[in-house]
């Protein structure tokens, strides 16, 4: 009896904490797209009023008007949406080889694969920049594409999805005269539509997020993606006149993926923190 | 005439032999059962006959023809797996189908086979739907049924039955004989359970440590084991063994003397022993009350029709005995056991078996 | 017999061994050769040149590049900054992370919403977080300065105090991306099978005992995981320090990868930049090897 007082008590008292960080959690973001709604020049002199009057809706009306952020998020759509098939058709792919498959020298090749695994970005960075200078890739569609196709995690996670599947289905398709391209076709790549739609999301929502190579690649305003974009206007942000038109920005470039999580969550989720727990 | 003949295949991984040196030859339209504890390399060699293992060394034929480096899908045989390896991703129609569109069949051909197995298993209802909405039942028959639409030279059965519940499981033993009566088919079945093994099997073949024990028909291989391993494997209660010494016997039959000091006379001609035999072997309905061997009652297990008595003789040796459905026998009685000599095994210390020549095999197959 | 197939090949292979097979992972393997292990050789190979884009190549100078970076105080107080970062965003990632991930282990529509909140910053871009946090932490005007100014406190000054300013990006980085640790807890924690607090309820064990003694030993390999991956992760921290303080006030915020950052691509001094990556590559390493080491023998106890 007394115990269970006690746990009321306690389960309360977490709670109360519990939804007090989550206050704080989204208590900036809120502040930012109320700050979107207000004159800048408002902005200027005091936040403190952030509920009261006067309104504005210019900062998202001059968005249209001047800002090239639809510029940059095409070109975010374009180098995630073009990573993500690129990394999903290698992965699936190599995942299956390794999983499925057997050929000379397999367990050295898929050993140096993992290993690649431990690789931070930052170690390779700068020689890879060098590469890319040598062959004219940057600031080009391809060149902020192409370094993230080599990271071996999206093959790990195939790998280990494919041996999850029995391997009877696929014998059983050998007895029934499908060839190897066939049974890849047509059994294996169907039953691995759910691990290749975590992998998708994973990847894309990771390109989209992308920051320190399309910052060194991508150097010219038109080909900036939407973070680099956002970047660079955030610059010289102490001297801007505009915080309004930089919150309204920001929070253009935010709620797409925000909304996008709202619908996909579980899979987000699943997608993020699935791949770590392998 | 045989259909599928399997000469000197050896199966090797790495410097593991699974299978040596094993020669056998199945008569077309027999229903033969592959036996053995796990491990004895039934399935292996079962996945060669399919293609899905290499052979190290051997050859194998089907009807004549030698297949064993033919890719799987040429061998003319259906399989149907353990966990049955339906296609999730497609209809119980697009699964019998998928074989019979690899090879060009046309459609309309297909759609009456697919008809045809489809009433035959009694899943016409059943052909929109995906594996998933299947009882384990139902996904069992649509695997047969995924053999039977390639209307092959052999089936093929890895465990089938090991995944469903035992009341489904002697459902499916009784179709699954009904089908081959029907059908007339060449089928192989691996099991390590030897009731499936002894009802459905034309012929049995007995397997230890990648080598063949026995190969015979079901009561043949139960009332003449040929080694020890297939008379302890076969049968239950599983047969009672007592170690022995020879000892003087009439007539020239053998006579063995048990642990307890009982001298036991057997119809087995000592001239066709090659050793000393040192167990004699003696199933339970074989034993018989009243025959002067004295024994205690340890547990008595009821079945209703019948009573298995766990007994022990004076020397402690164990021995099971069945007696009437209401025998009137309970735990710590002192009972008096004798064995029907002419029902008797014995074996030498290679493991061995001898019995009496008068001791009938069975009805025989073919 | 499936002990014997697993003498014979790796488990779950399906055909024979042949060279067509390698054809499956050609593909990645060729983009892994060409934009992995060449730059990563090449890195090595630039970390012992004289190699400055702008005063061109000065051949081969051995160890010259990392003795310099032993002298460069810069370049030492970033390492400082890094590891400084690292102790204070890794533990709390791992404290907040485990309180979350038991508090809101459960299946009230209540719980589900807040997991949303707390896991929903991570979507966002590194940009978009310091465009927040920067009106957040704006003296007088930012949020922060307004909230304390309502309840008649004055807010520190975060990112122009040289003291405050790591710990100030330490909680920009917790609000950002508290989601991963949470959920891989909630994961693990979901692993627990409810027989074992049922056990332990007959046990009459209470709430902490059950905490201390059931759940968090049985979730210890994910919380060495979740430090492992922590400590990789934050030893890359470069974004919101480039975007929010750009390694200021007075160099306190200046981490490991802003100064390869700085030194390769404002400086264009290549061969110094490389070598500084592979300093903070052979960091990560030993980072994380020392901790599993750690998770292993706390095991072995």
């Amino acid at each position: 009896m007394r115990a269970s007082i006690q746990g009321r008590f306690g389960d309360r008292l977490i709670l109360v904490a519990v939804v007090a960080l989550a206050i704080c959690w989204l208590a900036p973001i809120f502040w930012v797209i109320g700050l979107s709604f207000k004159p800048n020049d408002v902005i200027m002199k005091t936040t403190g009023g952030l509920l009261s009057p006067p309104f504005t809706l210019k900062n998202y009306t001059d968005i249209i008007a001047t800002s090239a952020v639809f510029g940059w998020m095409l070109n975010s759509a374009i180098v995630a949406t073009g990573q993500t098939l690129l990394t999903l058709a290698l992965s699936t792919l190599a995942g299956y080889g390794f999983a499925r498959t057997d050929f000379p020298g397999k367990r050295l090749v898929f050993v140096a694969v993992l290993a690649g695994l431990a690789v931070p970005e930052q170690a390779i960075i700068v020689p890879l920049h060098t590469m890319f200078a040598e062959a004219n890739l940057h600031n080009t569609y391809f060149g902020l594409i192409a370094p993230r196709l080599a990271v071996p995690f999206g093959v790990f996670l195939m790998t280990q999805y494919f041996r999850g599947i029995p391997a009877e289905i696929e014998e059983a398709a050998m007895l029934d005269n499908a060839s190897r391209f066939k049974i890849f076709l047509r059994i294996v790549l169907p039953l691995s539509i759910p691990a290749q739609a975590t992998l998708g999301i994973y990847t894309f929502l990771h390109a989209w997020n992308e920051y320190f190579w399309p910052l060194v690649s991508a150097t010219k305003p038109e080909m900036y993606t939407l973070t680099i974009g956002l970047a660079a206007t955030q610059t010289n942000f102490a001297q801007t006149e505009g915080i309004g038109f930089l919150m309204a920005q920001a929070v253009f470039a935010g709620l797409p993926v925000l909304i996008l999580y709202l619908f996909f969550q579980r899979h987000i989720v699943t997608a993020v923190s699935g791949g770590f727990a392998k | 005439m045989t259909s599928i003949v399997l000469k000197r295949v050896s199966k090797k991984f790495g410097t593991t032999s699974v299978i040596s040196d094993l020669s056998l030859a199945i008569d077309p339209g027999e229903f033969t059962v592959f036996l053995g504890p796990s491990g004895c390399g039934k399935s292996t060699l079962l996945r060669m006959i399919a293609g899905l293992e290499d052979v190290t060394s051997g050859e194998i034929e089907i009807e004549g023809q030698r297949i064993d480096r033919a890719p799987p899908g040429e061998r003319g045989v259906a399989m149907v797996f353990q966990n049955y390896a339906l296609y999730p991703h497609m209809s119980v129609r697009e699964n019998l189908s998928f074989g019979l569109k690899n090879i060009g069949m046309p459609k309309a051909q297909i759609d009456e086979r697919v008809q045809a197995a489809a009433r035959m298993l009694e899943m016409d209802a059943l052909l929109e739907r995906r594996p998933s909405q299947l009882s384990g039942g139902q996904r069992q028959r649509v695997a047969i049924g995924r053999a039977i639409v390639k209307e092959p030279r052999a089936f093929l059965f890895d465990e089938p039955l090991s995944n469903l519940d035992a009341a489904l499981r002697s459902r499916t033993r009784v179709e699954l004989s009904r089908l081959h009566q029907r059908m007339k088919a060449t089928m192989i079945f691996v099991t390590h359970d030897q009731v499936e093994a002894m009802t459905m099997a034309t012929r049995i073949v007995v397997m230890n440590q990648g080598r063949v024990e026995q190969v015979g028909t079901p009561l043949g291989i139960y009332r003449r084991p040929a080694t020890r391993f297939v008379a302890g494997f076969i049968g239950s209660p599983a047969m009672n063994f007592l170690k022995v010494e020879p000892a003087a016997g009439e007539g020239g039959m053998a006579a063995v003397r048990l642990g307890d000091g009982t001298v036991v006379q057997t119809d087995i001609p000592t001239a066709g022993l090659e050793a000393v035999p040192a167990e004699l072997g003696v199933r339970a309905e074989h034993v018989t009350t009243g025959g002067g061997i004295p024994a205690t009652v340890d547990v008595v297990e009821r079945l209703g029709d019948r009573t298995l008595v766990y007994s022990r003789l004076r020397n402690g040796a164990a021995v099971v005995y069945e007696d009437e459905g209401d025998s009137p026998v309970s735990v710590g009685d002192a009972v008096s056991l004798g064995f029907r000599r002419q029902f008797l095994h014995l074996f030498d210390a290679s493991g061995k078996a001898h019995q009496a020549p008068t001791l009938e095999g069975g009805p025989r197959h073919g | 017999m499936a002990e014997a197939a697993a003498l014979s090949r790796p488990a779950g292979v399906v055909g024979r061994r042949t060279w067509a097979n390698g054809l499956f992972v050609l593909p990645f393997f060729l983009t892994f050769l060409a934009l992995m292990v060449l730059p990563l050789g090449v890195g090595m190979w630039l970390s012992f040149q004289d190699y400055d884009m702008l005063g061109g190549y000065g051949g081969s100078v051995g160890f010259e590049n990392f003795t310099r970076l032993w002298e460069d105080k810069i370049f030492l107080r970033s390492v400082l900054n890094t590891v400084y970062f690292v102790c204070l965003s890794t533990p709390a990632f791992v404290a907040l992370g485990l309180f979350l991930a038991i508090s809101l282990n459960d299946t009230y529509r209540r719980s589900a919403v807040l997991r949303s909140i707390f896991f929903g910053s991570s979507v966002l871009s590194v940009t978009i977080v310091t465009l927040i946090w920067r009106l957040v932490y704006m003296p007088e005007r930012g949020l922060l300065a307004v909230s304390a100014g309502a309840v008649g406190l004055s807010s520190p000054s975060f990112m122009t105090t040289e003291s405050l300013a790591m710990p100030g990006i330490a909680i920009v980085t917790v609000w950002w991306i508290i989601g991963l640790p949470m959920m891989l807890f909630l994961a693990a924690l979901q692993q627990i099978p409810r027989e074992v607090y049922e056990a332990a309820a007959l046990d009459n064990a209470s709430r902490w005992t059950t905490l201390t003694r059931i759940t968090l030993p049985s979730i210890r390999r994910t919380i060495v995981l979740v430090a492992v991956i922590e400590v990789i992760l934050q030893f890359q921290i470069f974004g919101q320090v480039h975007l929010i303080t750009n390694g200021g006030p007075n160099n306190a915020t200046r981490p490991i990868v802003m100064f390869i950052y700085e030194a390769g691509f404002r400086d264009w001094s290549l061969g110094y930049a490389a070598a500084a990556s592979q300093v903070l590559f052979v960091l990560m390493l030993a980072a994380s090897f020392f901790q599993i080491w750690i998770g292993r023998s706390k095991q072995e106890d």
